[in-house]
């Protein structure tokens, strides 16, 4: 049994041996971690192969650890390992199913003692060992490269092997199941590409209706603490003028709205404010909600990368960050005539991003592995019970 | 069932099947058996459902029905294949891999150790006469080779039942005769091989027992003797200048055709008269020869209709 999975393995080696695509994936992976190795960062700025550029992003500001964490996260996963090597590893890996099962070679392999599920299953395992492969050479010469230039060994790195696997892997499920059903490489790759493509767009809405529903939420806030300022204030007036006019009020009394109004000509804008900011914020929640549903039968391939950023940086590397990105921010302004309020960037980013990172893990991988188990029961299914 | 049968079927059934297609059956009651240590030939025309038959003994196609063992465990025990070979009619092996590497990879594929996969690929290599190609990749190889390698991966694991899909498909006159003699070396160590072939001439020469399948079902099976028994016959071949001097023997117990006259009989007493008669008439007699029908014969019978007299034209059972 286990000669059987050791030759399927040899295979899936010798094949990928065999394209050329195997090899220009680990020259551009070596050609990234290059990139790691010639920039870099002192008391001026950002310095590249020996050239120093200006810049706020500077040892002082950030240490270099910080710097080559947020290089390797940023360039080497979230561009390089997420959106190229991933598209030359689906290309790679797109014929495995259909070449088996259109290349004559199927009758072969059922004729020996291996049972269908299991061959389903290791062939699987082996277009996940192209990835594999690459992501773990990439994070091995990263260490290596980050560590000799800034001093910091950083083994928190290896993470991105399972990680970028297993968004990988959503991805492949999808393939395999397209591969089965249409028995064409060229009909699985673009169809999984689409895929990909309403994933992404799927994720985008996501991202941009909790940045939106946040800093609705933050402006009625603002802008309601705003109000209730602007109502005390009014209300001391009122009550100040009134005796200065020589009514007797005692301290407990309550002007009415066009007593205040009286008082403070601006107070129906800010009251005006205050309810368009919670109307939008009450209009963003079903949509927000709705496309979480939506993501929760979905793998969450964003997510999922993220989980690498949550756990490589520290709470401290983020404050480091937010504290550089936001030191120029005025903050969130609240116009004191009109209440129409300006809500901080910063603040706005900052908690989408708390409110995204917040989900559970159980969402993120649970839900989005659960995807992938039954794409690959119903792909299992078929390759059990097709005759060839 | 019993168990000095290599394989033995009964009721193997096939009906492919299409969700707002026609059901095509492919095998309607399959009964066959083939004996251990044999030489099987299975023949049949086009779409008969040799190849069918086949792929569901090697598990590759499902059955909708089947009642039978292949080497004494039940169709479709997976462990059972580790002591069958088989070579499929359309075979594409990876190009990336050598001949060498092939052979081994399906070695692997049986279970077997690393050091007998490697001894066991070095004598196939040599017995397909492929030693000197064996390093080199299978994209550089003529079909005639690629289906010789082929041969030699069904052969790897030593197995005592070899099925081969059309052995000879692609395959150049010389290369047809080391066929013949790999089957031959089969047959002389015990193994049991079924054949699969179009070319009648050479199953003749090799099969032992022959099946013909014709719209699904086995139209005959047996012994060439067997299946030709009662049919031997005479054939007296003149010049053929003398041919006009047999138009006087037509009857119903004998033939003519050109200058052949065609007895129905095998006793030498039968024949003496009509030797007479055409030396009286100064006929010259070219051969006189005592025949049965060949496999292609044979053939032509299973697959002609009884009832119309027509050939049962290619394609599956669709309206048997």
């Amino acid at each position: 049994m286990l000669t059987q999975t050791l030759a399927l393995f040899y295979d899936a080696y010798r094949e990928l041996n065999s394209k050329k695509l195997f090899w220009i994936t680990l020259i551009l992976s070596g050609a990234c971690v290059a990139a790691f190795g010639a920039v870099g960062i002192n008391e001026e700025g950002i310095t590249a192969i020996g050239f120093t550029i200006p810049a706020p992003i500077n040892s002082i500001s950030i240490t270099p650890e910080l710097f080559y964490k947020t290089l390797f996260l940023n360039l080497g996963i979230s561009i390089w390992l997420t959106w190229i090597a991933t598209v030359l590893a689906l290309v790679s890996t797109a014929g495995i199913f259909p070449s088996l099962l259109t290349g004559g070679q199927i009758e072969t392999m059922l004729s020996k003692p291996i049972s269908r599920t299991r061959l389903f299953l290791t062939k699987y395992t082996t277009g996940l060992f192209f990835v594999g492969l690459q992501v773990s050479l990439f994070c091995v010469a990263s260490v290596f490269v980050i560590g000799l230039r800034s001093g910091a060994w950083m083994p928190e790195i290896f993470l991105a092997i399972p990680i970028v696997v297993i968004f990988f892997s959503f991805l492949f499920s999808v393939m395999t199941l397209l591969g089965i059903l249409t028995r064409s490489t060229i009909a699985s790759l673009l169809l999984t590409i689409l895929f990909w493509f309403v994933l992404f767009i799927v994720n985008a809405s996501d991202q941009t209706l909790v940045a939106f529903h946040e800093s609705s939420k933050l402006s009625a806030q603002a802008s309601s603490e705003r109000l209730e300022t602007a109502n005390e204030n009014a209300a001391l007036a009122y009550i100040n003028k009134a005796r200065e006019e020589g009514r007797e009020l005692d301290d407990s009394y309550e002007p009415t709205t066009e007593e205040l109004d009286s008082a403070n000509v601006f107070l129906p804008m800010l009251r005006q404010s205050v309810e368009d900011n919670q109307n939008t914020s009450r209009k963003l929640k079903p949509w927000r909600n709705g496309v979480y549903i939506a993501k929760t039968v979905l793998p969450k391939t964003g997510e999922t990368i993220n989980l690498l950023a949550k756990y490589v940086m520290s709470q401290e590397d983020l404050d480091a960050w937010v504290n550089l990105s936001s030191k120029d921010d005025p903050g969130t302004v609240v116009n004191e005539e009109t209440g129409e309020v300006q809500v901080s960037s910063a603040e706005v980013n900052r908690a989408a991003a708390k409110a995204i990172n917040d989900r559970p893990l159980w969402w993120v991988l649970g839900t989005s592995l659960g995807f992938e188990a039954v794409m690959l029961l119903i792909a299992c299914w078929l390759f059990r019970r097709t005759d060839f | 069932m019993s168990t000095h049968l290599a394989i033995d079927l009964e009721n193997v059934a096939k009906t492919y099947k299409a969700p707002f297609k026609e059901a095509i059956p492919a095998l309607r009651g399959i009964d066959m058996k083939v004996h251990a240590g044999e030489v099987f030939g299975l023949l049949g025309p086009n779409g008969a459902g040799k190849s069918t038959l086949v792929k569901i003994l090697m598990t590759v196609i499902r059955p909708s029905q089947c009642k039978g063992t292949v080497l004494g465990q039940p169709v479709g025990d997976k462990y059972t294949l580790q002591r069958v070979g088989y070579l499929p009619e359309h075979h594409s092996f990876p190009p990336y891999l050598t001949g060498r590497q092939l052979i081994e990879f399906f070695g692997a594929m049986n279970n077997m150790k690393r050091a007998e996969r490697k001894r066991r690929a070095s004598e196939l290599l040599e017995l397909v006469g492929m030693d000197d190609w064996g390093s080199k990749k299978l994209k550089s190889y003529s079909k005639g080779m690629r289906q010789r390698v082929g041969i030699a991966q069904a052969l790897i694991n030593d197995p005592d039942l070899v099925l081969l899909d059309e052995p000879t498909d692609g395959v150049d006159p010389m290369g047809r005769r080391d066929i013949r003699a790999i089957l031959d070396h089969l047959k002389d160590e015990g193994k049991t091989v079924l054949v699969n072939s179009h070319i009648l001439s050479e199953l003749e020469q090799v099969c032992s027992r022959v099946a013909i399948l014709v719209k699904g079902k086995v139209a005959t099976q047996g012994t060439i003797e067997d299946l030709t028994a009662g049919q031997e016959r005479y054939e007296i071949q003149l010049a053929p200048e003398n041919r006009e001097i047999l138009t006087q023997f037509a009857s119903d117990t004998a033939e003519v055709n050109g200058a052949t006259l065609k007895l129905q009989s095998v006793e030498p007493k039968d024949v003496q008269p009509i030797i007479d008669k055409i030396r009286a008439k100064d006929g010259t007699i070219l051969s006189i020869r005592r025949t049965r029908p060949s496999l292609e014969d044979l053939f032509m019978q299973a697959v002609i209709d009884p009832e119309t007299g027509e050939e049962l034209g290619p394609g599956a059972a669709r309206d048997a």
